[in-house]
C-alpha cells in the first residue's frame, strides 16, 4: 500500500456523488461523466458520418449522376472519412478506456481528472470547426480522409485550413487522453496488481497510447506543413521548390499506419473479455496475446509505405515494406487461434455481446485476409485505389473495431447503469446489423476486383448490379442504427435491475463493484487475493 | 568518417537524455540522482561535440551548408 | 468525504472549457486572418489571451494546491509520466520535420536532379544540378503551386557567425542550468537563484541573436519562399525558437517559485520537469545546427 494517506483538502466536506445540472458535465473530473461524454459523443459522430454514408450510397445506387454534384460528393467521402475516424471510433475507444480502465485497475479514477476533463471538452469544438466547413465558400475539404498533397494543398478550398485546425485540435485531445491512460495505468494501478496481472483491455490500452504519442505529433506536423504551403510559401510538398509531394504521404501515413492499429487494438482487448466470459473458460494464451498486442505495436511503424506501393518508391523499398507488412500476419494470428482457442469446448452461450464478438472474429479476419491481399506489392497493382480497397478497411473498421465497440457497449451496459438491456431486441439488431453488414461491403470485394474505382460519384453500366446491393444494404445497415439507439435508450430508462455480475462467466475488478458502478470505483485498493481470483490467467 | 562520429556521438547524448527522462519519472532520491547525473553526461558530451564539430570545420573536415554551390541567375 | 480515501480526486473545474474556448477562438481567428478577414486578428489575439489566462490560472491552482501539501507521492509521480510522455510527443513532433529535411536531402532533392536513373529530369528539369543549396536552381520571378514568388537568396547564413555563437550560448545555458541543479539538490538557495538568472539571461540573449540571424537572412533574400532549403530551415528553427521562448518563460516562473521557497531538496519536480525540457530543447538546437548548418 504505497499512498494510502488521508488527504485534508479544502473541499473535503463537500457532498460525495455527481454535481446537479448541465455545469456538471462541464466540470466533471470523473471517469465515469467523462466516459459517457465521450460515448455520446462518438455516438453522435456516427450518426453524423453515417448519415453521409447513406448520401454517398444513394448516389451509387444507380449509375449516372443522381443526387448531387461531384464535388459535393467528394466532400460526403472525405467527412465521412475523417468523422468516422476522428470523431466516432477514436473517442469511442478513449470514452470505453475511461470508463473501464480504472475500474479494471483498481482504481478510483484517471490520474490526471482535470486534464481527462480538457481532452473530452476540445472535442466538441474540433468537431464543430470540420463540420462547418461545409458552409464556407467553395464547400468542405473533398480530397479524401488521407488529404494528399497536393489535392489538399493546391486544389483545395479555404475551408480546408479551418480542418487543419480541427486536426490539430483532435490531436491535443488524443495525446492528453493517452498520456492520461498511461499515467493512470502505470501509477494508478492497484499496488498489488503485476502488470501481467492487468487485463486485456487495459493491456491493449496501454500499447495503443503509445502508438498515439508516437503517431498523433506526426499528423500534427504534416498538417503544419501543409498550413504552410498552403498560406505563407514554404515548399515541402511542391517540386518547384525543391520539395515532393511524395513526401506528405510518407509523413502521412508514419502517422496513418499506427492509427490504424490505434483504432483495432482496443478492440482486441474487448474482444479477449468477451469471448472468455461465454465460452466460461480462462481466456487461452494470456502472455501471448500480450506479446503479439507489443509486436503489432512495434511493426505498425515500420510498415507504412505499404499504402505506396504505387507512388514510384525504389523496388528494394517496396520488397521492404511488402515482407514487414506480411510479418504482421503472425501476431495477428496468434490472437486470433487463442480466441478460437478459447471457445474450443467452451460451454459457450450467445447472449448478444457474445453474437458481436465471434462475429468480430470471423468478420475481421476477412478483412485482415483482404489486407494481406492489398500488402503483396505486385498484387496491390491491381487493387490499389479501387473499392477492393474499401472493402478491406471497412471489414476492419465497422465489422472490427465498431464491432467491438458494440459488443462492449452491450456486454458493460449492466455495469454502467445497473440495468439489463432487452436481450430480444438485442438479438435482432445484431442479425439485422450482421446481415446488412454483409450485403453493404461484400460485393465491393467484387466492385474492386473488376476495377471499380474508389471516391467516384458514378461508374459504368457493369458495375451496376453490385453497387445497387451494396447500396440496399448499406441503407438496411444505416437502419440498424435506429434500433440500436432505442435499445440503450430504452435500457437506460425502463431496464430491469442487473445484478453486479450479469454474465455467468465474467471475471474482472468490475464486476465486484455494485450493479452500478459507484461514482468512485475503488476507494481502497483491491487485495492481491480478489486480483488473482478476477484475472484472465488460466 | 567524422560525419559518423558526429551522428554517434548524437545518438549517444539523446541516450542520456532518456536516461534522465526515466530518473525523472522514477521520482525519490534515487530518481533524482540518476537524473541529475545523466543530464551532468548529456552537458558534458554536448560541449566536448560542439567544440570537436569546430575543429572539424576549422580543418576543412567537414564543410558548412553557407555555400551557395550555383550562384543564381539573376537577371536585375 | 470518506476517511478511506486514498487517491487525490479534484473536484469540478471550469479551466478545460475555458481552454476549449480559448483555443478553439485562436484557430477560427488565424484561419480567418490568412483568408483576409478584418476581423481574424482581433479574434485570434483574443483566442491568445483566454489561452493564456487558463494556462496561468490553471497551473496557479495546481501549484497553490502542491504548496498547501494537498498532493501526495503518488499525484507527483503522475505529474511525472504526465510531463515526460508529453516531451515524448514534442520529439515526435519535431521528427516530422527533421524526417522532411533527410528526405529532402537525401531522396527527393537528388531525384530531382537524376540520381536513381530518374527518367522525368531531363523532361521536367533539364540542367537542374542536385545541391542542398537547391534553392538556387531558381530565377527569380518563380512562383510556387501555392501562387507565392519565391524568393532567391544572395547568400545563406555564414554557420561560423552567429549560429556559432547561438550554439555556445545555449549549451552554456545548459551548463548553468545543471550548476542551479547541482545547488538545488545541496541546497545552496542564493546560488541556484544566481545561475538561473545566468540560465534565463543566456536564453533570451540566444532569443536576441536568433531574431537578428533572422533579420539578416530575410535582408539577403532568405526567405520561407525560398525553397526547401527555406522552409525546412525557418520552420524548424522557428519551432525551435517557440520551444525556447516557452522554455524561457517557464525558468522564469520557477525562478519565482524558488524566491518563494516552493522547493525542498528532496521535491522538487517542477524544477525537475522545467529542466529537462530545457535540456531537450538544447539538444534539439544540437542537432539543428549539426544537420541544418553542418552536415
Amino acid at each position: 500500500m504505497t499512498t494510502a494517506t488521508t488527504i485534508e483538502a479544502t473541499h473535503d466536506d463537500h457532498h460525495h456523488g455527481p454535481e446537479k445540472g448541465l455545469m456538471r458535465w462541464v466540470k466533471t473530473t470523473n471517469h465515469k461523466d467523462i466516459g459517457s461524454l465521450y460515448m455520446w459523443f462518438a455516438f453522435t459522430m456516427l450518426l453524423v458520418g453515417g448519415a453521409f454514408a447513406m448520401g454517398i450510397r444513394a448516389e451509387l445506387l444507380q449509375p449516372g449522376l443522381q443526387l448531387m454534384e461531384p464535388q459535393f460528393f467528394n466532400q460526403l467521402t472525405t467527412m465521412h472519412g475523417l468523422i468516422m475516424v476522428f470523431g466516432a471510433i477514436m473517442p469511442a475507444f478513449v470514452g470505453l478506456g475511461n470508463w473501464l480502465i480504472p475500474m479494471m485497475v483498481g482504481a478510483p479514477d484517471m490520474a490526471l481528472p482535470r486534464m481527462n476533463n480538457w481532452s473530452f471538452w476540445i472535442l466538441p469544438f474540433a468537431g464543430g470547426i470540420l463540420l462547418s466547413t461545409f458552409f464556407m465558400e467553395g464547400g468542405a475539404p473533398a480530397f479524401g480522409w488521407t488529404f494528399y498533397a497536393p489535392l489538399s494543398t493546391t486544389f483545395a478550398p479555404d475551408s480546408t485550413d479551418f480542418f487543419i485546425f480541427a486536426v490539430h485540435l483532435l490531436g491535443f485531445s488524443s495525446i492528453m487522453g493517452a498520456i492520461n491512460i498511461i499515467a493512470t495505468v502505470l501509477n494508478m494501478r492497484a499496488p498489488e496488481m503485476k502488470l501481467m496481472d492487468m487485463p486485456l483491455f487495459v493491456w491493449t490500452w496501454l500499447i495503443t497510447s503509445f502508438l498515439l504519442i508516437g503517431a498523433m505529433p506526426v499528423l500534427a506536423g504534416a498538417v503544419t506543413m501543409m498550413l504552410t504551403d498552403r498560406n505563407f510559401g514554404t515548399a515541402f510538398f511542391d517540386a518547384t521548390g525543391g520539395g515532393d509531394p511524395v513526401l506528405f504521404q510518407h509523413i502521412f501515413w508514419f502517422f496513418g499506419h499506427p492509427e490504424v492499429y490505434i483504432m483495432i487494438l482496443p478492440a482486441f482487448g474487448v474482444v479477449s473479455h468477451i469471448i472468455p466470459t461465454f465460452a466460461r473458460k480462462p481466456l487461452f494464451g494470456y502472455s501471448s496475446m500480450v506479446y503479439a498486442t507489443a509486436s503489432i505495436a512495434f511493426l505498425s511503424y515500420i510498415v507504412w509505405a505499404h499504402h505506396m506501393f504505387l507512388t514510384g518508391m525504389p523496388v528494394a523499398g517496396e520488397l521492404y515494406f511488402m515482407y514487414a507488412t506480411m510479418l504482421i500476419a503472425v501476431p495477428t494470428g496468434v490472437k486470433v487461434f487463442n480466441w478460437i482457442s478459447t471457445m474450443w469446448r467452451g460451454s459457450m452461450t450467445f447472449e448478444a455481446p457474445m453474437l458481436w464478438a465471434v462475429s468480430f472474429v470471423f468478420l475481421f479476419t476477412i478483412g485482415g485476409f483482404s489486407g494481406l491481399m492489398l500488402g503483396i506489392a505486385p498484387a496491390d497493382i491491381q487493387y490499389h485505389d479501387t473499392y477492393f480497397v474499401v472493402a478491406h478497411f471497412h471489414y476492419v473498421l465497422v465489422t472490427g473495431a465498431l464491432w467491438s465497440i458494440i459488443a462492449a457497449t452491450f456486454y458493460w451496459l449492466p455495469k454502467w447503469t445497473g440495468k439489463m438491456y432487452n436481450e430480444k431486441l438485442a438479438k435482432i439488431h445484431f442479425w439485422w446489423a450482421v446481415i446488412s453488414v454483409n450485403v453493404l461491403f461484400f460485393p465491393q470485394h467484387f466492385l474492386g476486383l473488376a476495377g471499380m474505382p474508389r471516391r467516384i460519384p458514378d461508374y459504368s453500366l457493369q458495375f451496376a448490379d453490385f453497387n445497387f446491393i451494396s447500396s440496399i444494404g448499406g441503407f438496411a445497415f444505416g437502419a440498424s442504427f435506429i434500433l440500436l439507439t432505442y435499445i440503450v435508450i430504452d435500457c437506460i430508462r425502463n431496464g430491469k435491475p442487473a445484478s453486479s455480475r450479469p454474465w455467468e462467466g465474467a471475471k474482472g475488478l468490475e464486476w465486484t463493484l455494485e450493479p452500478k458502478a459507484q461514482y468512485h470505483s475503488f476507494n481502497t485498493p483491491p487485495s492481491r487475493k480478489l486480483i488473482k481470483a478476477e484475472s484472465q490467467h488460466s | 568518417m567524422t560525419e559518423v562520429l558526429i551522428v554517434i556521438v548524437i545518438i549517444a547524448i539523446l541516450t542520456a537524455l532518456g536516461f534522465g527522462l526515466v530518473g525523472m519519472i522514477k521520482g525519490g532520491k534515487a530518481g533524482s540522482n540518476r537524473m541529475f547525473k545523466s543530464l551532468v553526461t548529456r552537458v558534458t558530451l554536448s560541449v566536448v561535440l560542439f567544440l570537436f564539430v569546430m575543429f572539424a570545420g576549422y580543418m576543412g573536415w567537414i564543410e558548412p551548408n553557407n555555400v551557395m554551390v550555383d550562384a543564381p541567375v539573376v537577371q536585375k | 468525504m470518506s476517511k478511506e480515501q486514498a487517491y487525490y480526486v479534484p473536484d469540478g473545474t471550469y479551466w478545460p472549457i475555458i481552454g476549449s474556448i480559448g483555443v478553439a477562438t485562436l484557430f477560427v481567428g488565424f484561419a480567418n486572418q490568412m483568408h483576409g478577414v478584418e476581423w481574424g486578428g482581433s479574434v485570434m489575439a483574443l483566442g491568445f489571451a483566454i489561452t493564456v489566462f487558463m494556462m496561468f490560472g490553471w497551473f496557479g491552482q495546481v501549484v497553490s494546491e502542491s504548496t498547501n501539501g494537498i498532493y501526495n507521492s503518488q499525484v507527483d509521480r503522475s505529474f511525472r509520466w504526465g510531463m515526460s510522455w508529453f516531451i515524448f510527443s514534442e520529439v515526435m513532433f519535431f521528427a516530422a520535420f527533421f524526417g522532411a529535411l533527410f528526405y529532402a536531402r537525401q531522396l527527393s532533392v537528388p531525384w530531382l536532379g537524376g540520381a536513381d536513373n530518374n527518367i522525368y529530369t531531363p523532361e521536367l528539369w533539364n540542367g537542374f544540378k542536385a545541391g542542398w543549396d537547391t534553392v538556387a536552381f531558381t530565377t527569380p520571378g518563380t512562383t510556387l503551386q501555392s501562387g507565392i514568388e519565391m524568393s532567391v537568396p544572395t547568400q545563406l547564413v555564414n554557420t561560423w557567425g552567429l549560429p556559432a555563437l547561438n550554439t555556445l550560448l545555449l549549451l552554456l545555458s545548459g551548463v548553468t542550468l545543471t550548476f542551479a541543479h547541482h545547488a538545488l539538490r545541496a541546497g545552496h538557495r542564493n546560488q541556484i537563484i544566481g545561475w538561473l538568472v545566468a540560465t534565463i539571461a543566456l536564453g533570451s540573449a540566444f532569443l536576441g541573436f536568433q531574431v537578428m540571424e533572422y533579420g539578416h537572412a530575410y535582408y539577403d533574400g532568405l526567405k520561407l519562399t525560398s525553397g526547401i532549403y527555406g522552409s525546412t530551415f525557418y520552420m524548424l528553427t522557428g519551432f525551435h525558437g517557440f520551444h525556447v521562448t516557452v522554455g524561457v518563460i517557464m525558468l522564469t516562473v520557477i525562478l519565482y517559485r524558488i524566491q518563494k521557497g516552493h522547493f525542498t531538496v528532496d521535491n522538487h519536480f517542477g524544477f525537475e520537469g522545467v529542466a529537462w525540457y530545457w535540456h531537450f530543447v538544447d539538444v534539439v538546437w544540437l542537432g539543428l545546427f549539426i544537420f541544418v548548418y553542418w552536415l
